[in-house]
């Protein structure tokens, strides 16, 4: 053996003992445990006195107002939530500007009464307590059908037309499904694969990296011969992104291969890339989400080939250069309506004739979250939100809730809660318009997975049932993404499994059939 | 490996690393074994959230094996590392990245090192060796498990690629050598995970040139090519690396002293994410007392958050990532060190204080937001015990390592 320094004496030994001890013994400060009067008052605010069912999440977020002697709101003031059923997230946080404290609260499994308590974080013994009634638990969808694909990372989004699936499967590429539309047998419960192709990287570093997709059914030529598919390459949230669209002949479902394809170029000095798609199918146009770049209308009529950088019909960053991020659009009575990321919900309208979107209305109406996806129907939109980093204090655990004008301007008409959420990344409306969907990832094991709520009153979507795809220690898990599909006169779900950390469990296509819960 | 696997292979490593000195001296080969173990109380302030946290943990406990062959030219390393057992969550650390961590240092796998070590040629100008096994890759710089810190810098993950299988050739002529290494690029999820062999090894490569005109100083530059690190199965991103280095280890007036300055810098996805560090560190020693000091700036990426504030997501679903931020520190520290030489044992109370800022350099990672404020700081107390040989440099093996191999605690440690 090696002994490397000279000998000590016994008494500076001991020295040294004691003084290591009363250094770690001093240990360091402690927190402030935050600031605010001594009388400070706490009172509920909303969220008081509902209903819910078991082990699912309170629809209206709990609030306190927090005042000081003088009935003034005291911001920055930390307020403690705790229940001993169910879970509230977050379970601390300050007060806004105008006094107001938020958590959302995830009943327990317990039916009856429940409660959940505010207090300062102070110490003070001022509180609020809050009441709810739980019902039965809300049913679970049945998972019928499961295709597992690579961890290439795995699968993004499904398009589903005509009992065709198309699963998006990142560096393994395009899948196309016979799940009871392909004439080879197949359906949700045991899907037959047709054919695949892996689109072209076009340089940019990752590979093909297919997340979306949406087969052109165009009604002019009468042909279904296109697949339009998103590449979502490497990218900066809210700042950069790469990836084109790819155009995939799919005229031979066992044959697809590409043929064209469409690069947006650099928008203020940085990179754009495309996200999710929307179609007006008799105008033969593709609008998409292109993150920073905004978004685009894109010519796609007649014979597609080649670079189609020449179709570019518009291109717009409605937020502004440094405030767009736009996740998804759709069209609605005529105008297209963008989800950005930063800068909210927007109304834009397409001028063909000058090639520019205008701004009709909306934006820069979700200052208190990150959006993502949307979608509109009867008058009433809803938006995800979006939170894999918080904005200020807030997950994405949010739906929100517009209500159209008469010319469409989206005005916030209700919150949906979404307790222990980290992300709602994909809403969608059934065919009929009575239910929506929303699927979660992210956040809290039993927060993950599948949502469908009623929209018997379009403005405060009931929840109706709920399927959760938990991950592993509140990593991994949930779903991607989600779309209904109505095969063989049942209504199904086509949602993306994401993978479980350490292989846990691999990533899939999973089919839910929903016909029982949600007659 | 399964779990269940790894944990039999682990047990039987650590009964060979007890039985081995005996085995040494009953077969005549040489042999040397040692431990080390950090006592210490560490304190951040702010933590994710905004609040300060102290814990009280056990970090770097470390078992070390050398044994050589030298009529067989064959030398063997192994290191266990246990802080899988006793910092399963993570050492506090404002900054620190990596294998799933954020703000606090990863603990590393059980197996740290199990190496063989082959001289094809040895002569006294010369060196020609082959290394094989569970390593560090011939990158970079030291771990700063054998630097004088026990504050890891944010930039381990750009200044040495660890634990993976490897298969290095260095040779050295003169003041000159020159290593090249095969490895896999998967970095590991948790302690008690090997490397993959089947389908990654080879899928890496690095070499690394390093020059030492006098005595004590040492030059090196460094390049890797490392497959999806971050991705197990192997879909992520490819990084390219660089590392850039001067050492100096040597008495200066009497006193052991040691420096390095270091610049480190990772491009993934064809150079569209680039992450930089520049960083300088020194220790001067006089009798039993050593003071250090560390500056450092790198830059972070940053990715998304799992409930608990401190993890990031694995496996990653996509090529983004939500910002980038700059992390400058300054650290100052000091030891003093207590030998009981009967017990070839050593303890050396230490203290270190960090303080720093972060500054967003873009996306939507708001430190200021996240954090409450853009400074911070740190502070570490407590004890380091050492037993037997000292820390040899890891990311360094066989003819790559200077003649005769130091025995770095004296002058650094």
């Amino acid at each position: 053996m090696i002994v490397r320094v000279a000998t000590r004496t016994p008494a500076a030994f001991r020295v040294v003992c004691v003084a290591v001890g009363v250094m770690i013994a001093m240990g360091a400060c402690g927190g402030d445990g935050g600031t605010g009067p001594a009388s400070a008052k706490i009172t509920a605010h909303s969220g008081q006195n509902q209903n819910g069912p078991a082990s699912a999440p309170l629809p209206t977020a709990l609030s306190v107002l927090v005042t000081d002697a003088g009935g003034n709101p005291v911001a920055n003031q930390v307020v403690n939530w705790s229940t001993s059923t169910g879970s509230l997230d977050p379970a601390s946080g300050p007060t806004d500007a105008s006094g107001v404290a938020t958590t959302a609260w995830r009943l327990g499994s317990t039916t009856g009464a429940q409660e959940a308590k505010a207090t300062l974080g102070t110490g003070a013994s001022a509180s609020a307590t809050f009441s709810a009634t739980a019902g039965a638990a809300p049913p679970t969808p049945q998972l019928v059908g499961t295709v597992v694909v690579p961890p290439n990372y795995g699968a993004h989004d499904t398009y589903v037309r005509d009992g065709i699936a198309f699963l998006c499967a990142w560096n393994t590429g395009l899948i196309i499904l016979d799940v009871g539309g392909g004439g080879h047998g197949g359906s949700p419960s045991n899907p037959v694969e047709l054919g695949r192709v892996i689109t072209n990287d076009d340089g940019v570093a990752g590979g093909a990296q297919v997340h979306n997709a949406w087969w052109f059914h165009n009604p002019v030529t009468a042909e279904n011969r296109y697949v339009f598919v998103g590449q979502e390459g490497p990218g900066t949230v809210g700042v950069s992104a790469q990836g084109d669209i790819h155009v995939v002949d799919v005229s031979d479902l066992t044959a697809p291969h590409e043929v064209a394809f469409f690069h947006l170029g650099l928008i203020g000095g940085s990179s754009t890339g495309t996200h999710n798609f929307w179609m007006d199918e008799a105008a033969q146009t593709l609008y998409a989400a292109y993150y920073n770049g905004g978004v685009i209308a894109l010519d796609v009529s007649g014979t597609l080939s080649g670079d189609l950088s020449s179709r570019l019909i518009a291109n717009l960053q409605p937020g502004g250069p440094g405030n767009t991020y736009v996740w998804g659009v759709q069209l609605y009575n005529g105008d297209l309506y963008a989800s950005d990321m930063l800068s909210g919900l927007w109304q834009l309208r397409l001028d063909r004739t000058a090639g520019r979107f205008t701004i009709v209305s909306g934006g820069n109406n979700v200052p208190d979250r990150f959006g993502s996806d949307l979608w509109l129907a009867n008058g009433y939109g809803y938006t995800g939100t979006w939170g894999s980093i918080p904005r200020g204090p807030n997950a994405g655990n949010q739906i929100k809730v517009w209500q159209l004008s008469a010319p469409g301007a989206p005005q916030a008409a209700n919150v949906v809660s979404i307790a222990g959420a980290g992300n709602v990344g994909d809403n969608e409306v059934s065919a009929d318009g009575k239910y929506l969907l929303a699927v979660t990832e992210r956040g809290r094991d039993e927060a993950k997975g599948l949502y469908l709520y009623r929209l018997t009153d379009r403005a405060n979507p009931t929840l109706a049932a709920f399927a959760n795809v938990p991950g592993v220690s509140n990593q991994g898990g949930g779903l991607h993404t989600g779309t209904f599909a109505v095969i063989g006169g049942r209504r199904y779900v086509f949602a993306a499994r994401n993978p479980g950390p350490s292989g846990a469990s691999p990533p899939a296509l999973v089919i839910f059939d929903v016909t029982d819960v949600t007659p | 490996m399964p779990a269940g696997r790894s944990d039999r292979l682990l047990l039987l490593i650590l009964v060979g690393l007890l039985l081995a000195p005996g085995i040494a001296r009953a077969q005549a080969v040489t042999g040397d074994a040692g431990a080390q173990a950090i006592l210490a109380r560490f304190y951040a302030n702010p933590v994710p959230g905004g609040d300060p946290l102290t814990e009280f943990k056990l970090v770097q406990p470390l078992v070390m094996l050398r044994a050589g062959l030298p009529a067989w030219r064959l030398s063997f390393i192994g290191t266990l590392d246990l802080e899988g057992w006793t910092m399963p969550n993570g050492e506090l650390a404002p900054g620190d990245w990596g294998e799933g961590f954020v703000d606090r240092r990863h603990p590393h796998t059980y197996v740290h090192e199990l190496l063989l070590v082959g001289d094809v040629v040895r002569a006294s100008e010369s060196r020609v060796s082959v290394t094989a096994g569970k390593g560090f890759a011939p990158f970079g710089t030291d771990d700063p498990m054998s630097r004088p810190f026990v504050r890891y810098p944010v930039n381990h993950h750009l200044a040495q690629i660890l634990e993976r299988w490897v298969g290095i050739a260095a040779v050295r002529f003169g003041p000159v050598t020159v290593e090249g290494g095969l490895f896999d690029g998967d970095e590991p999820e948790f302690p008690g995970q090997w490397p993959l062999f089947e389908g990654r090894f080879g899928d890496s490569w690095s070499a690394r040139l390093t020059v030492r005109p006098v005595n004590g100083l040492e030059l090196q530059g460094s390049h890797a090519s490392v497959a999806s690190p971050e991705h197990r199965p192997g879909a992520g991103l490819t990084q390219e690396k660089w590392d850039v280095s001067g050492r100096f280890s040597h008495l200066v007036g009497g006193h052991p002293t040691y420096a390095l300055v270091e610049w480190a810098h990772s491009a993934e996805a064809d150079g569209f994410f680039e992450f930089s560090s520049i960083l300088g560190e020194a220790t001067w020693s006089a009798g039993r007392h050593r003071l250090a000091y560390r500056f450092e700036r790198t830059s972070r990426q940053e990715e998304e958050r799992l409930v608990d504030p401190f993890r990031s997501e694995r496996p990653h679903l996509d090529n983004q990532i939500f910002g980038t931020t700059r992390w400058t520190v300054h650290t100052i520290g000091y030891a003093f060190s207590l030998p009981i030489p009967r017990l070839s044992l050593d303890l050396s109370p230490l203290a270190e204080l960090s303080a720093g800022r972060v500054d967003k350099l873009e996306g939507l990672f708001d430190p200021q937001a996240f954090y409450g404020k853009t400074t911070f700081w740190s502070f570490t107390v407590g004890a380091r015990f050492t037993w037997g040989m000292p820390m040899h440099r890891m990311g360094r093996y066989g003819a790559a390592l200077p003649e005769p191999m130091p025995h770095t605690h004296g002058e650094v440690m």
